[in-house]
This record gives structure tokens, C-alpha cells and sequence, in this order.
């Protein structure tokens, strides 16, 4: 980047003041010296003379005590309710997307099993119980058990056999108190 | 221009991300290649006050048989193929077989046969969740006492 | 003596209208002549203005004096401002009508004792040139060129740092260096 577009960057900050002394000086002592640089100078401020003698003659024409006799009815009146709702959603729009965001989330984490199965970790997290679809005890007693608290399913086999008690009182030998 | 395509892109993604979600849902999961089972051998009693550290846990679990003493034998784990079978050794000549069945919703159903002296005592299928609780199996006699099998299962 | 305006501020939340009333009296122009510049209609700048001293009502309640006065007002009416732009449906014939009006406050202007005399050619580009521009752009270059605010000030009212008020003025100005350069 040669001299003369250097300058040419900051002529725009030391047009508005926000130079150091140092680098306003050197902006100034090549302004003064270099026509290219000088031209570029004065076309920004005919730029910005236009444009603010522009805005600046229209906005001396607006009037106070009707501007300020309209916002006083704008004041009193009540605001419709759809009016309410579009100011609030005006002034955050981004905060309208969080609703769908959220949505995205819930749905990815209900599928992340799908993708990742075990992503909780190496420390099972003891949920759900096992479930028995069917058993076949080959003659044997056998109990199913569920305990709801600590959901633990647990299956007993009994060592007699079927028909080896002649009554139903005489329980099996083994087994836990359940 | 910038700020509709922004938008735009925002709610492409999002709907992708959505369609992505749900049908990965409703698809039944992949198989996986193998199973992890780990098989704890528990010798159970009343015939002292003991409780194995090594259970500790599953403490919750087990103390719902209301035995008094529980002492952990054996704990075995074996990578068990999909649609194969492992068999674990069960003291007294005992042997438990494994084979995975399916997996669904984190979800592992296997079938599981305990033999003693290859003369089998029990069929059984069960789904257990993957990585999740046990299954215990009990009942046979063991040296004074009752063995409960533990059956835990993870995919690989 | 008059009153500061964080006194005034002070004086409308405790209920008195008067000391609003002194507030819009001091901004009411500064407002309507940035939001002006933004859109560059008078109806839609007129509505916009009435509105930012609606909210600021509303609002003031809340306004604990950790920014200015004319920062907290600014801000409220740049982001109208920049979403009446975003609503507008501009096509030639709404275009036209906004041209019309400037331009026919242009023999206005030239009959204004304190305005400068300026070519026609390069305010109807300056408007065009003006429009190109994004609503950020276009809100730096109005505050800075019409308010004279520094680049801390702007950076407050926009919500943005001073680096990049000072990039977006460079871009800003650069453009319409290269637009109107045939009519400078």
C-alpha cells in the first residue's frame, strides 16, 4: 500500500476528529501537498455538505406544538392488541426464532440415542427396567418379580420340580422373601 | 436481500434438522456389530451378615431378595457377536447362553438358556436397556446358598 | 437555569408531563432529521419520529441514566427507523414520490439563507447513492454526518463497536465517493 491510499483510509476519521495528533498532522501535511489526496478530501465534504444541508433545512420545518399535540393523542390512546404484540416481537425478531430453536434441541436429543447409542457414558444410568418377553422353565416353578423403586426385574427359579409338593401349602424350599 | 436469505437459510436448516430427527426416530436402529454381556455370579444366603463391596453398585437392587449375606464369585464379560451366541460357566456345572436378538430404542433383547450338566433349567427372552439396569436370575443352589446371575448388557 | 436532561428524565418519571414535553421540544428535530435520513420519507420519517418518542414515554421508566439522554433516543430511533426500511416495499413509483419531495424541497432550500446552493444532479444522485446503501450504512453515515456524533456515541446508539462504526463509515463513504464522483 503505497502513501497516497494510506492517507486515503484515514482521511474519513481525520475529517471527523478521531485522529491522534500525531497521525492527523501526518494526514494533514499530505493533504496539503498532494492534489490526488486534497480532491478526495473535498469530495467527502461536498458529500456530507449536500447531504446534511439537505436533512437539516426539512427538519427546521417540522413544528413542535403539532408534533407535540400528535404524540400527546398517541400517548393517551389505548394501543390495539395485535399493535402490542408487534412492537414486542419488533424489538427482539431474533427471540421469534427460539421457539423453533428449541424445538430443533428437543428434537435432536429425543433422536441422539438413535445416533449415538450409550452416549450417556461408561456409568449405566439404571433406567428403564429389563423386561421378560418369555420364559420357558423346562418343568421348573418359576416366579417373575418387578420392584418399582429400584426397577429391578428379577427371575427365580424354584429347584423343585412342578408336582413334586402334593399341597399348596408346602412352599418350595429356596428362595427369597420377596 | 441478506437479511430474507439469512432467514431463509435458517429455516432450511432448521427443517432439515427436524426431517433428520424424526426420521432417524422412526427408523428401527442399525445393528450393532457386537454385544458386551457382563455376567456377575452372586452367592446369596442367610447363614451370616455379609455384603460384598465389590456389589455395592447394585446394593440397592439386590437387598430387595431380604437375604442376609450376598458375596460376589465371579463377574464376566464377553463381546458377544451380533446374532451369535457366548456361553458363560456357572458354578455346579451350570452354564448360562447368551445371544443377542435385537436392538431397538436402546433397547437389547436377548435369549438366554441356563444349563446344568447340559440338561436346560431355563429359557428365557428378555430386552434389557442398553447399558442400563440388571436382570438378575436366581435360584439355583450353591454351597450352602442360592446363586443370582446378574445380566447386564451394552452394544459395541 | 435549564435543566439537565437527566434532571428532566428524572422529573418524567416522577409523573410530570411538562418535563417530557421539554425533552421532545429539545430532540424532536435532531430525531425526525436522522430518521429523515434513513428514509428518506417525510410521512414514514414523521410517523417514525412520533413513534420514537411514544416508546421513549413508555419506556423512560425504566432509563437509569447509564447511557445519555440522546444516545437512549437515538437508539430507539435508528432501530424504527431501520425497520420501517426493512418493511418498506419500495418500487419506482414510491421511489419517485420520495424523489419528488426532496427534490421539491430542493428550491426551498435554495431560497433557505442558511443553506448552500447545490447542483440537482448530485442530490438526485446523492439520494440514489444514499438508498443503495445498507440500513447500517446508512444509519452510520447519518449520525455522524448529521449529528456529528463521534464514533463511541454511534457505536452505543447501534449497538456495535468503534471499530466498526469506522469501517462502516470507510465503506459508507468510499461508495458514495465512487458513485458521485462524476458529479463532484
Amino acid at each position: 500500500m503505497n502513501e497516497c491510499e494510506r492517507i486515503q483510509e484515514s482521511i474519513g476519521r481525520w475529517l471527523d476528529g478521531e485522529l491522534n495528533s500525531a497521525e492527523s498532522e501526518r494526514v494533514r501535511a499530505h493533504v496539503g501537498s498532494c492534489p490526488e489526496c486534497r480532491a478526495t478530501q473535498q469530495k467527502l465534504e461536498k458529500i456530507e455538505l449536500a447531504l446534511r444541508s439537505d436533512l437539516v433545512a426539512q427538519a427546521a420545518k417540522l413544528e413542535f406544538a403539532p408534533f407535540w399535540r400528535a404524540l400527546e393523542r398517541r400517548i393517551s390512546e389505548p394501543r390495539p392488541w395485535y399493535q402490542e404484540w408487534r412492537d414486542r416481537l419488533g424489538v427482539a425478531p431474533r427471540s421469534a426464532w427460539a421457539v423453533p430453536a428449541l424445538i430443533a434441541l428437543l428434537l435432536v436429543l429425543w433422536s441422539f440415542d438413535s445416533y449415538f447409542p450409550g452416549w450417556r457414558g461408561g456409568v449405566a444410568t439404571r433406567s428403564g427396567f429389563a423386561a421378560v418377553d418369555s420364559i420357558d422353565a423346562h418343568g421348573h416353578n418359576v416366579a417373575l418379580w418387578r420392584e418399582n423403586e429400584t426397577k429391578t426385574t428379577v427371575i427365580w427359579l424354584y429347584e423343585d420340580q412342578e408336582g413334586e409338593h402334593e399341597t399348596a401349602e408346602e412352599a418350595p424350599k429356596s428362595g427369597p422373601a420377596f | 436481500m441478506k437479511r430474507l436469505k439469512k432467514h431463509l437459510s435458517l429455516a432450511l436448516l432448521f427443517s432439515l434438522v427436524s426431517v433428520a430427527a424424526v426420521v432417524r426416530v422412526a427408523a428401527a436402529d442399525k445393528d450393532p456389530q457386537s454385544v458386551q454381556v457382563t455376567i456377575g455370579t452372586i452367592l446369596v444366603s442367610n447363614q451370616s451378615d455379609e455384603f460384598d463391596a465389590k456389589l455395592k453398585s447394585m446394593e440397592k437392587q439386590l437387598r430387595v431378595l431380604k437375604y442376609r449375606s450376598y458375596r460376589l464369585l465371579k463377574d464376566e464379560t464377553q463381546n458377544v457377536p451380533w446374532r451369535g451366541n457366548k456361553s458363560f460357566e456357572i458354578p455346579g456345572g451350570r452354564s448360562l447362553n447368551v445371544a443377542p436378538q435385537e436392538f431397538r430404542n436402546n433397547r437389547i433383547a436377548l435369549k438366554v438358556r441356563l444349563t446344568e450338566r447340559d440338561k436346560p433349567l431355563l429359557d428365557t427372552t428378555v430386552t434389557v436397556p442398553n447399558k442400563g439396569n440388571f436382570l438378575y436370575l436366581g435360584g439355583p443352589p450353591h454351597e450352602g446358598g442360592t446363586l443370582v446371575l446378574s445380566i447386564s448388557a451394552a452394544v459395541q | 437555569m435549564a435543566l439537565s436532561d437527566w434532571e428532566l428524565v428524572q422529573k418524567c418519571q416522577a409523573g410530570e408531563m411538562t418535563a417530557f414535553q421539554e425533552l421532545v421540544s429539545r430532540y424532536h428535530q435532531k430525531v425526525y432529521v436522522v430518521i429523515l435520513g434513513l428514509l428518506r420519507n417525510r410521512e414514514d420519517a414523521l410517523e417514525v419520529s412520533q413513534e420514537t418518542f411514544f416508546r421513549a414515554f413508555r419506556k423512560i421508566g425504566g432509563f437509569q441514566g447509564g447511557s445519555s439522554f440522546y444516545t437512549w433516543i437515538y437508539r430507539i430511533a435508528v432501530n424504527l427507523a431501520i425497520d420501517a426500511q426493512r418493511r418498506q416495499k419500495r418500487n419506482p413509483l414510491d421511489f419517485r414520490e420520495s424523489m419528488d419531495g426532496l427534490l421539491e424541497s430542493q428550491d426551498e432550500v435554495a431560497r433557505d439563507p442558511f443553506a448552500d446552493v447545490h447542483d440537482r444532479e448530485l442530490r438526485e444522485n446523492l439520494i440514489k447513492a444514499i438508498n443503495d446503501l445498507t440500513p447500517e450504512h446508512k444509519a452510520v453515515i447519518v449520525l455522524r454526518t448529521i449529528e456529528g456524533l463521534s464514533y463511541k456515541d454511534i457505536g452505543e446508539i447501534l449497538g456495535c463497536s468503534e471499530g466498526t462504526v469506522m469501517s462502516r463509515l470507510h465503506y459508507a463513504r468510499k461508495k458514495l465517493h465512487d458513485k458521485l464522483s462524476a458529479f463532484l
